[in-house]
C-alpha cells in the first residue's frame, strides 16, 4: 500500500492542538467547556442582553418570586429582590463581575507569576533557596486570610480585592513555572540548543514555554475556580464589591437577610457561583486528563 | 536502631530549621504590616489609639523607634516572645487575651473537622480507586467535584436553612446554649464541660456536641472531597507498584492485597498531603465561623477588618499562621513516624 | 444507676431552659448605667431590669405612677417637689457586693448629685457625660436637692418646668446604691460602678461577655415580688437574619426588631407584636462640614428624597411619613406643617443656586443595627443613594462599624451625613427637640448634626418655662417650622417597634417608652 507521504508525521501537531484532541474526548468535559464558553459570552454581552438595569428599583414589584411560582411575574423571570431589582439582570451582570473578573485576575497573576518563576528558575543558590522558602510561607497562609490582609492595607472595594487576589495567586504560578522550567532545562533538547549557543532567554522563549504552556493553563483553571470563590467570598463578607454592585457574593450576602422571606435571593446567586466553578473545574479536569493521556501515549 | 535514631534527629533538626525560617519570615511580614496599614506605625503596632503624648513617647522608647529598623524589629520580636502583641483598637483588651479566648474554639472546630474529613474522605477515596473506572468511581468523582466547587458560605446558609430552620434539628449559632455557665479553663468547650462541676454537665455536653455538628460538616466537606481524590490517586499509584503485582502473582486475593498491603501504604501517602490541606481548611473555617457565629479567631479577624483594628489583624495573622504551620509539622512527624523512607530522603528543605 | 442519674439530669436541665428566657438583642450595651448613655440598646438592657426610678410610667397609658417614691407633692408655683420614699426596698446581693441596708434618701441624693454636681467624686467616672440630663438641661433647672429625713427628699427648681416630672421618670433617672459607691471608693475601683452594676430592679447582674451576651438572675428581694425566671440572658445578635434564625431554631425565646414581614407574622410558632412608640427616624447632616454648612444644599437634598418609597421598602408600610420631628400622637404635633414634597426639579434648582450644579460626592453613615425608627438603615441608604444619584450627588455608604464605635465616631463628627433616629425617653415633646437639635446636645454629642441655632434654643427655653399647653404648643410649632426651613435633618418616618417571640412566652415585654421589660414575663 503506497503512501503519498513517506514521512507520515511530518505535520506533527503542536502541543496545544494535541491537547485539544485529547481534551474533547470525554463528553462531560465538553459539556463543562460549553458552559464555560456560555459564561464568557454572558460576561461579554452582559450589558446588551439584560432586560433591566441591575440597579433599577421596581418599587411596585418588591420581593417577587421567580416566574414559575404562583405569585411570579413573567416579566421578572427569576424574581426581584428587596429593592425590586430584577434578579435575572443582576445575575447576568454579575457574570461579568464575578466570573469575568476572575479570568482577568488569573491572566494577570499568570503573567506576573511566569516572569518571576522563570527568572527564579535561572538563578540558583541562596537567592533561590530564600525565594523558595518565602513562597512556602506565603502558600501556607490561608489564601482568604492573605487576601483579607491585603484588603485591609488597600481598603475595601472591588478593585482592591482584585489586586489582593492577584497577589494571592501569584505564588502558585511562580512555583509551578519554576519547577516546570527547571524540569525542562534538564532535558536533552535544551542542552542541544544550548550547545547551539542559544541564550537562556531564547531557550525559554522558543524551547521551553511551548512545552510548559499546557501545565500553566491547567494550573490557571485551578486558580480561576479559586479566584471565583475568593471574589465571591470577599463580596459575601462585605469587603469586596460595594453595595449596589451585582457581584454574586455580595448579592448572596444581601439575600441572607431575606432568606426566610425570599429564599430565591439566596439560592440563585449561590447556584450561579456553583455553576461557574463547576464549569471551570470541568475544563481544568479535562485539561489534566488530556495531559495525562498524552504522557501515557 | 541507632541509625533510625540519628535519622529522626536529622529530620527533627530540619523541621526545626524550617520552622525557624518560617517564623522569621512571618514576623517580618507582620512587622512590616504595621508600616503598610493606614495610620501611624507605632499605634498600629501597639493598638494604643487613645494614648496621651507622654504614653506615646514611652512606647516609642520601648519599641526603640529612634533606632534603626533592625533594632525596631528585634524589640518587636522580644515583645512577641513575652506574649505582648499590643492592645485591640476596639475592645482595648490585650491582643493576647483576645486570642487566648478565641483560638481554642477555632482549634476545636478545625481539628474535629480535619478528623471528620479524613475519616470519611480517605476510605471513600480508596473505595473509588478499588472500583476504578466503574460506576462507584465516577459517582464519587462527581460528588467530589461538586463538593470542592460549592461556595462554603452558601453551603453554610443552606445547612442552617434546612437543618435549623426547617427541620429544627440542630442549633444555628454559637458553641453552646448561653444558659449553661461553663467556666473557661482550657477554652476547648467539650473539655471544659467535662472539667466543670455544673449540675447540668451532660446536658451541656450534649448541647455543645449538637452545636458542633453543622459547622464541622460545613468545614469538613471540601477537605473531605480533596482527601477522596488524594486517597484515590494514592491507592491507584500503590496498586500499580511492583510489590502489589508481586503479591497478586503470589495468589493473594484482591481484598487481602487491599487490606494487608495497599491500604497502609496509600494511607501514608495521603497523610503527607494533609498538612498542605490544613491552610485551605482554615480558610473555610474562617468563613464558616462568621456564618455560624462561632466564637473563634477567624470570625474575630474578619470583624477586626470591619473595625479597622490593625493591631488585631497583625496578631491574628501571626497566631493563625503559626497554628497552621505547627499542625503542618506535626503531620510531617506523624508521616515520618509511619514511613521510615521519609526520614532518609532530603525532603521539604 | 447511670440511667437514674441521666434522667435526673435532664429533668433539671429541662427546668433550666423552661424557666429561663433568652432574648436576642440587636446590639451590645455601652454601659450598665443608663444615666451615662442615650442609646436605646443600653436602655433596653439595663433601665427596667437592673434599676428603678423615683416614679415610672404605666406601661398601658404612660401615666406617671409611683415607684421608689410612694407619693410626691408639688407646690403651687411648681418650684418645690417633695418625694416620700418607699421603705424596705432592697439592693441586689451579688458575688461582688452585699448590701447591709435598704434604700434610703442618701441613695437618691447620690444618684442625682453624681449627674448634677461636677465636683462630685463620681461625676467624671465613665466620661462625665450624662446625655439625657444634660440635654434636658436639668443641671440649670435643679437648684438643690435636700434630704429631709431618711425617706423624704426635696427638689428645689430654679423655675417651673412642665416636663420635670416626665424627666424624673425617664429611663436615665435611675437610683444607684450609695453604699456600693462608698465601698468602691475604698477599694479604689470607682469605674466599676457602671461595669458591675448594683440596683434595686427585678434582675441582678451575673455576667457580661463583651459583645456576646449578658446574664441576669432574678433579684430575690425585689420589692414588687421576685420574678419566676431562673435566668434572663441577652444574646447579642446584631444581624436581623441571625436573630430570626435563632428564634426559628428555638435558640432564642424573644427577639428584638424582627423583619416585619407577612410571612413571618403567619408562622405558626411565632407571635409578632408591635407597639406604637415615640420615635423618629431621620437623615441628618453634619452642618459643621461642607457642603452641608449651607442650608440651601440641605434643603435641596430634602426635596430629592422619596420618602414614600422608603416607607414601603424599609418599613414595609408599618410606619407614618414624618412631617416633622415629633409623631402625631404627641400633643405638640402641628398638622399645618407638612413634609417637603418630592421634587427632583426643585432639588436641582436649589443645588444650582447653592453653587453645586455639578453635584458632589458625600458619605452617608447608615447605622449598623436595627432600631424601631429605622429597621434597615443600609437599605434606606441604598434608596437614598439612588435618589441622590438623580440630582448628581454621589453617595458612599458607610455601615461596617460596630454600633458603639459607630456612635462614637459620629458623635465626634466624622460623618458628613447619617441615618439615625430617636426613641423618646418620656412622652414630653421637649425630649425630641432638646435632645436632637439643641446647642447643649451638640456638645454632649446627641445632636449629631452639630446644628446650633440661637433662635431655636430660645423657642425651646420659652416652651419649658410655661405650664400652659397651648402656648407651649405654639412655641414648638415655631420650632418645627424653623427645622423645616433650615433642614439640619430630614425626618423620614415614625414607626412602630416590633418584637417576635415564641408562642410559649407570656406577658407584656414591649413598652412604648423605655424599651422592654421582662419583669413578670413567664414561660410555659
Amino acid at each position: 500500500m503506497a503512501r503519498d507521504k513517506i514521512y507520515q508525521e511530518e505535520e506533527f501537531p503542536t502541543p496545544l492542538v494535541q491537547l485539544w484532541h485529547n481534551f474533547k474526548q470525554p463528553p462531560v468535559v465538553m459539556i463543562g467547556f460549553c458552559c464555560f464558553l456560555f459564561l464568557i459570552v454572558l460576561a461579554v454581552l452582559a450589558n446588551i442582553i439584560t432586560p433591566y438595569s441591575s440597579v433599577e428599583n421596581h418599587l411596585d414589584h418588591l420581593l417577587l418570586p421567580p416566574a414559575w411560582s404562583d405569585d411570579g411575574n413573567v416579566s421578572f423571570l427569576l424574581g426581584t429582590d428587596n429593592l425590586g431589582r430584577d434578579m435575572l439582570s443582576r445575575l447576568i451582570q454579575g457574570t461579568s463581575l464575578t466570573f469575568g473578573l476572575s479570568i482577568i485576575v488569573v491572566i494577570a497573576s499568570l503573567a506576573i507569576g511566569v516572569v518571576i518563576g522563570s527568572l527564579s528558575a535561572l538563578t540558583s543558590g541562596i537567592k533561590s533557596s530564600v525565594l523558595n522558602h518565602f513562597l512556602d510561607v506565603i502558600l501556607s497562609i490561608p489564601s482568604l486570610l492573605l487576601a483579607i490582609i491585603i484588603v485591609a492595607i488597600l481598603g475595601p472595594g472591588l478593585e482592591n480585592t482584585l489586586w489582593a487576589i492577584i497577589m494571592v495567586l501569584i505564588p502558585q504560578f511562580v512555583h509551578i513555572t519554576r519547577n516546570a522550567v527547571k524540569e525542562e532545562f534538564a532535558k536533552d533538547y535544551v542542552l542541544a540548543s544550548r550547545l547551539d549557543g542559544a541564550s537562556s532567554i531564547r531557550i525559554l522563549r522558543y524551547s521551553i514555554f511551548p512545552n510548559i504552556i499546557e501545565k500553566l493553563i491547567s494550573q490557571a483553571t485551578l486558580a480561576q475556580s479559586a479566584a471565583i470563590l475568593d471574589i465571591a467570598a470577599l463580596g459575601f463578607l462585605g469587603l469586596g464589591a460595594p453595595i449596589p454592585m451585582p457581584e454574586w457574593g455580595a448579592m448572596l450576602a444581601n439575600g441572607v437577610d431575606l432568606f426566610y422571606i425570599a429564599p430565591w435571593t439566596v439560592y440563585l446567586p449561590g447556584l450561579a457561583i456553583l455553576f461557574s466553578v463547576i464549569a471551570t473545574n470541568l475544563v481544568g479536569e479535562g485539561m489534566r486528563h488530556a495531559l495525562k493521556v498524552r504522557k501515557e501515549n | 536502631m541507632g541509625l533510625q535514631k540519628t535519622d529522626m534527629l536529622i529530620f527533627t533538626l530540619r523541621r526545626f530549621n524550617l520552622f525557624f525560617f518560617t517564623m522569621l519570615l512571618l514576623t517580618i511580614l507582620s512587622f512590616s504590616l504595621s508600616f503598610l496599614f493606614p495610620g501611624e506605625q507605632l499605634i498600629n503596632l501597639t493598638g494604643q489609639i487613645d494614648a496621651s503624648p507622654e504614653q506615646l513617647a514611652f512606647l516609642a522608647e520601648e519599641y526603640q523607634q529612634q533606632s534603626g529598623l533592625l533594632s525596631q524589629y528585634f524589640s518587636y520580636i522580644s515583645h512577641l516572645f513575652h506574649g505582648e502583641m499590643g492592645y485591640s483598637m476596639t475592645s482595648h483588651l490585650p491582643i493576647m487575651t483576645e486570642i487566648l479566648n478565641r483560638l481554642p474554639a477555632t482549634i476545636e472546630l478545625t481539628c474535629v473537622a480535619l478528623l471528620v474529613a479524613m475519616f470519611f474522605g480517605i476510605p471513600i477515596g480508596f473505595c473509588a480507586a478499588i472500583y476504578h473506572r466503574k460506576v462507584p468511581d465516577n459517582l464519587i468523582l462527581a460528588i467530589a467535584m461538586i463538593g470542592y466547587s460549592i461556595p462554603v458560605f452558601w453551603l453554610g446558609i443552606l445547612a442552617i436553612l434546612v437543618f435549623s430552620i426547617q427541620l429544627g434539628w440542630l442549633p444555628s449559632a454559637g458553641q453552646i446554649s448561653l444558659l449553661f455557665e461553663i467556666p473557661h479553663v482550657t477554652g476547648l468547650q467539650l473539655i471544659d464541660i467535662l472539667l466543670s462541676d455544673s449540675p447540668y454537665k451532660w446536658q451541656a455536653f450534649q448541647d455543645a456536641t449538637r452545636h458542633l455538628i453543622l459547622p464541622v460538616i460545613v468545614v469538613a466537606l471540601a477537605p473531605a472531597t480533596i482527601f477522596m481524590r488524594l486517597a484515590r490517586s494514592a491507592m491507584l499509584e500503590v496498586l500499580d507498584t511492583h510489590y502489589i503485582k508481586a503479591a497478586k502473582t503470589k495468589g493473594l486475593t484482591f481484598s487481602q492485597i487491599i487490606y494487608r498491603h495497599a491500604m497502609r501504604n496509600a494511607f501514608i501517602k495521603v497523610i503527607r498531603d494533609v498538612g498542605l490541606q490544613f491552610a485551605n481548611l482554615i480558610t473555610i473555617a474562617m468563613v464558616t465561623e462568621v456564618i455560624f457565629s462561632w466564637p473563634g479567631i477567624g470570625r474575630w479577624l474578619i470583624e477586626s477588618i470591619y473595625q479597622r483594628d490593625y493591631t488585631a489583624i497583625q496578631g491574628g495573622l501571626i497566631v493563625l499562621s503559626t497554628f497552621i504551620f505547627l499542625v503542618h509539622i506535626i503531620i510531617d512527624f506523624v508521616y515520618a513516624a509511619l514511613n521510615p523512607l521519609a526520614r532518609e530522603r532530603n525532603h521539604g528543605t | 444507676m447511670l440511667l437514674v442519674l441521666s434522667g435526673c439530669d435532664s429533668n433539671e436541665a429541662l427546668s433550666l431552659s423552661k424557666k429561663s428566657i433568652v432574648y436576642c438583642s440587636e446590639g451590645a450595651p455601652d454601659s450598665f448605667n443608663p444615666q451615662t448613655v442615650s442609646s436605646g440598646t443600653t436602655i433596653d438592657a439595663t433601665a427596667n431590669h437592673l434599676y428603678n426610678r423615683l416614679i415610672e410610667f404605666n406601661p398601658t397609658d404612660n401615666a406617671i405612677i409611683p415607684a421608689i417614691a410612694k407619693s410626691w407633692h408639688v407646690t403651687r408655683d411648681g418650684k418645690m417637689l417633695t418625694f416620700y420614699l418607699r421603705k424596705g426596698i432592697k439592693f441586689h446581693q451579688t458575688a461582688y457586693f452585699t448590701p447591709t441596708r435598704n434604700l434610703n434618701a442618701d441613695d437618691v441624693l447620690f444618684s442625682f448629685n453624681r449627674m448634677l454636681d461636677v465636683t462630685h467624686e463620681y461625676h467624671a467616672i465613665s466620661g462625665g457625660k450624662y446625655p439625657f440630663f444634660q440635654n434636658a438641661q436639668l443641671v440649670d433647672l435643679i437648684d438643690s436637692i435636700e434630704k429631709i429625713n431618711d425617706h423624704t427628699i426635696r427638689f428645689q427648681l430654679s423655675h417651673s418646668d412642665s416636663s420635670f416630672l416626665a424627666n424624673i421618670g425617664g429611663n436615665s433617672a435611675v437610683i444607684l446604691s450609695k453604699e456600693y459607691a462608698n465601698k468602691l471608693v475604698e477599694l479604689n475601683a470607682m469605674q466599676e460602678i457602671d461595669i458591675l452594676p448594683i440596683g434595686t430592679g427585678p434582675f441582678k447582674f451575673k455576667q457580661y461577655s463583651s459583645g456576646a451576651f449578658i446574664r441576669y438572675e432574678p433579684h430575690a428581694g425585689y420589692w414588687r415580688g421576685k420574678s419566676g425566671l431562673k435566668q434572663l440572658v441577652f444574646d447579642i445578635t446584631p444581624r436581623d437574619t441571625g436573630r430570626l434564625t435563632k428564634l426559628l431554631a428555638g435558640e432564642c425565646d424573644v427577639i428584638a426588631y424582627p423583619i416585619a414581614h407577612e410571612k413571618i407574622k403567619q408562622h405558626p410558632n411565632l407571635t409578632v407584636e408591635s407597639v406604637t412608640s415615640f420615635n423618629v427616624g431621620y437623615f441628618g447632616f453634619n452642618t459643621s462640614k461642607p457642603p452641608f454648612n449651607d442650608p440651601l444644599v440641605r434643603k435641596a437634598l430634602s426635596y430629592a428624597i422619596n420618602k414614600q418609597a422608603i416607607l414601603e421598602t424599609v418599613y414595609t408600610g408599618q410606619a407614618e411619613i414624618a412631617n416633622g420631628l415629633i409623631p402625631n400622637s404627641s400633643w405638640a404635633y402641628d398638622e399645618s406643617i407638612t413634609s417637603q414634597e418630592y421634587s427632583i426639579a426643585k432639588a436641582k434648582k436649589l443645588l444650582i443656586e447653592a453653587g453645586y450644579g455639578a453635584g458632589f460626592a458625600m458619605d452617608l453613615w447608615a447605622m449598623p443595627v436595627q432600631r424601631a425608627y429605622n429597621p434597615d438603615a443600609v437599605t434606606m441608604a441604598k434608596l437614598i443613594q439612588a435618589d441622590l444619584h438623580k440630582i448628581g450627588v454621589e453617595v458612599e455608604i458607610v455601615s461596617d462599624y460596630e454600633w458603639s464605635t459607630f456612635l462614637r465616631k459620629i458623635s465626634e463628627g466624622e460623618h458628613q451625613s447619617v441615618l439615625l433616629g430617636w426613641s423618646g425617653d418620656h412622652p414630653d415633646p421637649d425630649n425630641f427637640f432638646s435632645t436632637l437639635l439643641s446647642c447643649a446636645s451638640a456638645i454632649t454629642g446627641s445632636n449629631r448634626t452639630f446644628w446650633c441655632n440661637k433662635e431655636f434654643d430660645k423657642l425651646l427655653q420659652s416652651a419649658l418655662q410655661t405650664n400652659n399647653i397651648n402656648s407651649r404648643k405654639l412655641y414648638y410649632s415655631k420650632a418645627l417650622k424653623l427645622i423645616n426651613e433650615e433642614v439640619p435633618l430630614i425626618p423620614i418616618a415614625h414607626s412602630k417597634r416590633y418584637q417576635a417571640r415564641a408562642k410559649n412566652i407570656n406577658g407584656t415585654i414591649l413598652r412604648s417608652i423605655g424599651g422592654i421589660d421582662f419583669n413578670g414575663v413567664t414561660k410555659n
